[in-house]
């Protein structure tokens, strides 16, 4: 397993589509931001397919780490991962 | 590896842009994010459709559903993923011969009770003394023998149990009496823990079976019938002391759960939906805790060591490789 943050900067009206994909892997952290653990290969997956529905001057980021141990994370203020599993 | 998702509150599970979300009463939307899972846990008063649930069998994700009066209540198991009628049949072929059966019934029995006193030399360690238990448990686990029947094993298991069971009063603190198992309806708030843990193990192990071509409706210390997925019976003994006792011990003896998470009237004593909510999440943290496994060479979850005792137990019925059961090892 890895941890991923993924960011991505589209078009406004084309929000949603990138949401509604993402929101299949990982959790929804803040406008236009995911994060979460995932499997290398879904990661290669989700890249692959995150790339193909880019358009000209959209863009999107995939921060990979090794495992969630590796990352510090700091957040101030409401936490969604907080009871991810407990709803 | 796989994650379980607990749902509490009361609400409705849907179907949405390829994924689940759970709707809850006063109108918020939760998203889950579906590739990773590996089941639900349906513990509040949860509405879905048919929709969700054929969703389900397409991403092999199971349900399973908890009541208020009885902690399991069922499982919504998608379609098989895994289907060999080579493993089918040799399982059946294994079931049907008393000598194949009774070694492998054996070796749960003699698994379950190796876990149970490691849980015991663990306390004993720490400043109790529970020597004459261990004792009691070594002298079952050598009363072993390959001519025992499945009753006679049940029977051995019963006693060493009842010796292990006799420390849950020493371990845990004033007030939660136990004075031995009673279940249907658990009786006390130690027997509701003992019931409500051993039914998630129970629920684990059952998805576990899933991800092999195993058949969960055919065991072999348990009559296959007893229950729907009497396998997951035979294999959730093994693990009961792991997974659920030790949770129980440390969510009680760090004050994580206390009197107040229970509500006991005529029909006994249950969990209420605080009180489910902590022990299930000790629970799926002690299921992502690793360790080392010596013949994989690399660390693994303990959800994981229970696909590895299913993966086991198809390979000793295919190849006839010696069966070994779980045996804590560390």
């Amino acid at each position: 397993m890895v941890y991923a943050i993924i960011v991505y900067d589209v078009q406004a009206d084309r929000t949603p589509k990138f949401l509604k994909y993402l929101r299949r892997y990982l959790t929804h952290v803040q406008n236009s931001v995911f994060e979460g653990e995932l499997t290398e290969g879904t990661l290669v997956e989700v890249k692959e397919t995150l790339q193909s529905m880019l358009e000209e001057e959209e863009s999107v980021m995939v921060y990979r780490m090794d495992s969630g141990s590796y990352v510090e994370r700091s957040v101030y203020g409401d936490d969604p991962m907080d009871d991810q599993q407990f709803l | 590896m796989n994650d379980n998702y607990h749902v509490f509150t009361d609400g409705r599970l849907e179907r949405h842009n390829d994924t689940i979300r759970l709707v809850t009463e006063d109108g918020e939307k939760k998203y889950l994010p579906i590739e990773n899972a590996e089941a639900l846990f349906l513990h509040g008063q949860i509405d879905y459709n048919t929709r969700l649930v054929s969703f389900l069998n397409d991403v092999g994700v199971a349900i399973h559903v908890f009541g208020w009066n009885d902690y399991y209540a069922g499982s919504i198991m998608p379609e098989r993923g895994q289907t060999s009628g080579q493993t089918l049949v040799e399982q059946v072929r294994a079931y049907d011969d008393s000598t194949r059966r009774r070694a492998i019934a054996r070796q749960f029995i003699e698994g379950s009770i190796h876990n149970m006193r490691a849980n015991v030399k663990y306390y004993d360690d720490r400043g109790y003394d529970f020597d004459a238990i261990i004792d009691r448990l070594e002298a079952q686990a050598e009363s072993l023998s390959d001519e025992m029947d499945t009753n006679e094993l049940m029977g051995v298991e019963a006693t060493a149990r009842k010796a292990y069971y006799s420390i849950f009063d020493d371990v845990l603190p004033d007030g939660f009496d136990f004075g031995g198992r009673q279940y249907n309806p658990p009786d006390n708030e130690v027997n509701s823990l003992i019931s409500f843990g051993n039914s998630l193990v129970y629920a684990n192990v059952v998805s576990a079976i899933r991800a092999t071509a195993l058949d969960p409706a055919v065991s072999f210390l348990h009559e296959p019938g007893e229950r729907r997925y009497s396998l997951a019976l035979d294999i959730a003994d093994l693990f009961k002391p792991l997974l659920a006792d030790r949770i129980i011990f440390r969510v009680v003896n760090r004050n994580q759960l206390q009197l107040d998470d229970f509500e006991s009237d005529l029909n006994g004593c249950l969990l209420n939906e605080n009180g489910r909510k902590t022990f299930s999440k000790a629970f799926e943290e002690s299921l992502e805790q690793t360790v080392d496994h010596p013949r994989l060479n690399r660390k693994v979850s303990y959800q994981y060591l229970l696909r590895v005792e299913v993966y086991k137990l198809k390979k000793h019925l295919l190849t006839g490789e010696e069966y070994v059961p779980f045996k804590r090892w560390w």
